[in-house]
């Protein structure tokens, strides 16, 4: 996580595409932050759940670096660097945060029997685990549980487990809601600092100042199908956006 | 001399304190629900009998073998189970020990109702182990196998144990390959089983099918609950103290199996943790006793 | 003889859905495998014996026996699951086995360990046409359970309760925000299923003219077969899984004359469905 390096971010196109009936279909970079916008019920956490690979796609293609990951389940697609956080927080409730960012750390070892004898708790594992900790300004909180933490909290230690999967695209679904104006925008810097890194981001957002704010690129779902792709200027003033939020209204 | 009474008891607590942390590996570590943890049992028993009694196999081969015949069948068993949602694992496991039970009874190359006997203790030294030899064999074999548990509770397996009990879904997402080591657990905690199973024939020398029925999964369940799902004493207090129970006083052994089920409900409706779990009364008792001695203490 | 095994497997079955229906009636509103259920079915069949010892009428008998183990299963739901819910699973399912083992010991001491007759008549008599012999106590069950069906259907598709008992297991969190009883129509859930298992209870007891401790046991684990296979949660699918394993019951042991455990079918059918449809026979994912 220190070095950014030029040549991956240039190579490292995910070529994301969901299934052809529905119409969903764009591509993304390392190193921006994807916006992916849309009123209740469009299926952007759907999106996610295909990519991540917790729903098996009926049709279409994913593909990430070059490959397809269509037929992979969620464990293996985390592996491989595409890490995902949730609308609904699930932090692993009764383990403490150090722990909790352990468990994604421990990618490196599940898949060999022999490798994942070994002891967790050891000193170069734990300083890794602790500058994750430490960039998403948990450190103080790094032997509490994760029950007892508040929701904002709760949050950056989605985003902190997440990046120990060393993830090359990161799946942020909603990560403001909830919170407070001051905890939106220490997130949002966050989020921020991890692009900058040459990591990909997409991310759902329903705040549309935190969209317009950090995406240069936004895709637009309606009832499952993409409807509108641009920057924040050309998604503002589309009409098929605007009629589809606002049509839900009535 | 130690009475013959008190040895048994103690070796039949010592199996059960096997039994009952196996279980607690399935259900405490890796919380998945198994209803049927007598079928292992029964399955090691069964083996190590018939490979006694039949194939004339001394007893430090055939108990280890039936370990690992009881570790196989849970694997094959895991894996279709793994793969259904936890109403229908504890179903399935509900029905694995039906039909392992029916087996037993029901074909007569397991002897059927009668079962197997002339299951002898194990020699050494050119004679017939002691009871009490025996039960320190038993003692051994435990702490190692507490020895093991730590280990693995340290290790990366146990920590995705940890995090399948607590978010299977989250697991997942964080690189978990939640079936295998679930497969794992199962593969464990059936092993142990069929090792207490080992041991249960010998020491018993006859061995029935009703021995290993939903009724005896229950009182192996009830010793993991007593004790404290998940935590690594828990089980032997569990086992300790049920087996103990019912021989402290002839009433409570008829109604052995009524407060089997009443401590079952009480236990989970009032203290799920059990009685070494984090919310236990024990501990905050023994807190309260301590800091109101202190206090006393202070005053004076 | 076709006829015959039919009307056999249907009796059989249609008393299997009184029992099935409660656990999966439960099951889809609060999503725990009510496995004490069957402690009530023959909580249902002791009270009914006993209300026949001092009245001597089957149908009061049947009522009573109902009636007791309504209020039995709602006790069940009031202080034993309900304060559980926030719990893992694991929990309300244990103290329901808790519970069931404590259940069958209980009527062991108290009633004794064997078992008692509950030789009920209604002076109707059996009903013969050719070689189609159909018993009283055949009848009543048909009657019986064709009666409480067709008022269970009623009550679901035609109430207001009953519509809101199913959109409870649909969602209850939008149903009670709707101005929904959630408790309450989980209180009429318990109510509802455990009367029909009080009466299963009581028909198996006059059919088989027995009542023992432990002929919970059996229904105990084939009420769940046939509830995954039916589809857990799902009243028709239960329905028809009843009358499936029913009529498989009869078939396999009367007609085919298989030496294969007649108790094992149930469990049988259902590995068998869920291969093919893991979800059961109507159950949707």
């Amino acid at each position: 996580m220190r070095l950014n390096d030029p040549s991956r971010c240039q190579n490292s196109e995910q070529r994301i595409r969901r299934p052809a009936r529905d119409g969903v279909s764009f591509t993304s970079q390392g190193g921006e932050i994807l916006g992916i916008i849309g009123p209740n019920g469009a299926g952007k956490t759907t999106l996610f759940n295909l990519i991540s690979g917790v729903y098996p796609p009926s049709g279409g293609e994913i593909s990430f670096q070059g490959k397809s990951i269509l037929r992979l389940k969620a464990h293996q697609i985390s592996r491989l660097g595409i890490a995902r956080t949730f609308q609904i927080v699930r932090p692993f409730q009764n383990l403490d945060v150090e722990t909790n960012v352990l468990v994604a750390y421990g990618h490196r070892f599940y898949p060999s029997f022999w490798r994942s004898t070994g002891p967790f708790r050891q000193a170069p594992f734990l300083r890794e685990v602790q500058t994750l900790v430490h960039r998403a300004g948990l450190q103080a909180y790094t032997k509490h549980m994760a029950k007892n933490l508040p929701l904002g909290f709760k949050k950056r230690l989605e985003i902190a487990r997440a990046l120990a999967l060393r993830p090359r695209l990161l799946l942020l679904d909603e990560p403001s809601a909830g919170l407070r104006f001051e905890e939106a925008a220490q997130l949002m810097e966050l989020i921020r600092q991890v692009r900058d890194q040459g990591i990909g981001v997409l991310l759902i957002e329903h705040n549309m100042q935190v969209v317009m704010d950090l995406c240069k690129r936004i895709v637009v779902l309606d009832h499952g199908a993409k409807i509108a792709e641009g920057s924040p200027e050309e998604i503002r003033s589309n009409p098929l956006v605007i009629q589809a939020y606002l049509g839900k209204e009535t | 001399m130690i009475s013959g009474y008190f040895i048994t008891i103690l070796i039949t607590i010592g199996i059960y304190a096997m039994l009952a942390h196996s279980l607690n590996i399935i259900t405490g570590h890796a919380g998945q629900i198994s209803l049927g943890h007598a079928a292992f049992f029964g399955i090691g028993a069964y083996t190590s009998a018939m490979l006694y009694t039949g194939a004339g196999f001394p007893f430090w081969i055939s108990v280890p073998l039936a370990a690992v015949v009881a570790g196989i069948v849970g694997t094959l068993l895991g894996i279709p189970c793994l793969r259904v949602r936890d109403d229908f694992l504890a179903i399935t496991t509900m029905g694995i020990n039906f039909v392992v039970e029916a087996i037993f009874l029901y074909l007569p190359f397991f002897g059927g109702a009668m079962g197997i006997g002339g299951i002898n203790l194990p020699k050494w030294f050119g004679r017939e182990m002691t009871k009490p030899e025996y039960f320190i064999l038993i003692l051994v074999v435990f702490v190692f196998l507490l020895l093991l548990d730590r280990r693995v509770g340290h290790s990366w397996i146990g920590l995705a144990w940890a995090s399948i009990r607590e978010d299977e879904e989250a697991a997942r997402a964080m690189g978990v390959d939640v079936v295998r080591f679930k497969v794992l657990a199962f593969i464990l905690g059936s092993a142990i089983a069929g090792l207490a199973g080992g041991f249960y024939a010998h020491f018993l020398t006859f061995i029935m099918p009703q021995n290993f029925g939903f009724g005896q999964s229950i009182v192996i369940l009830s010793m993991v609950v007593f004790g404290g799902i998940g935590s690594r004493w828990g089980p032997i207090v569990g086992a300790v103290i049920l087996g103990i129970l019912p021989e402290v006083s002839r009433p409570i052994m008829e109604y052995r199996i009524l407060i089997y089920g009443i401590l079952l409900l009480g236990m989970m409706r009032f203290q799920p943790g059990g009685l070494l779990g984090p919310e236990s009364i024990l501990p905050r008792v023994f807190r309260q006793s301590v800091r109101r001695a202190g206090a006393r203490g202070e005053t004076q | 003889m076709l006829w015959q095994q039919l009307a056999n497997g249907i009796a059989v079955g249609s008393v299997y859905a009184l029992i099935s229906l409660g656990l999966t009636m439960v099951y889809g509103i609060l999503r725990i495998l009510h496995v004490a259920h069957a402690g009530i079915y023959t909580l249902g069949a002791y009270v009914g014996l006993l209300s026949f010892r001092l009245i001597g009428s089957f149908w009061l008998s049947l009522i009573t026996g109902m009636a007791g183990a309504a209020i039995a299963g709602y006790m069940v739901e009031r202080f034993l699951y309900t304060p559980l819910l926030h719990l893992p699973r694991i929990a309300p399912l244990i103290v329901s086995i808790g519970l069931f083992t404590a259940l069958e010991e209980a009527f062991r001491i108290v009633a004794g360990p064997h078992t008692l007759a509950y030789n009920a008549r209604v002076g109707l008599g059996d009903l013969s046409i050719g070689s189609f012999h159909l018993t009283e106590t055949q009848i009543l069950i048909l009657f019986v359970t064709f009666a409480i069906l067709i008022f269970l259907w009623a009550f679901l598709t035609k109430t207001r309760t009953g519509l809101a008992m199913r959109a409870c297991a649909q969602d209850p969190e939008t149903t009670s925000s709707f101005g929904v009883n959630v408790s309450g129509v989980i209180a009429v859930n318990f109510l509802i299923g455990s009367a029909m298992a009080g009466a299963a209870g009581v028909l198996i007891g006059v059919y088989d003219n027995q009542v023992w401790p432990t002929m919970g046991s059996v229904p105990a684990y084939k009420a769940l077969a046939i509830v995954v296979l039916g589809g857990l949660g799902n009243i028709p699918g239960t329905v028809l899984a009843s009358i499936v394993v029913g009529l498989a019951e009869t078939f396999f042991i009367g007609v085919l004359a298989i030496p294969f455990p007649r108790d094992a079918v149930a469990f049988v059918a259902m590995i068998i469905v869920l291969m093919f449809r893991p979800h059961g026979l109507l159950g949707k994912a």
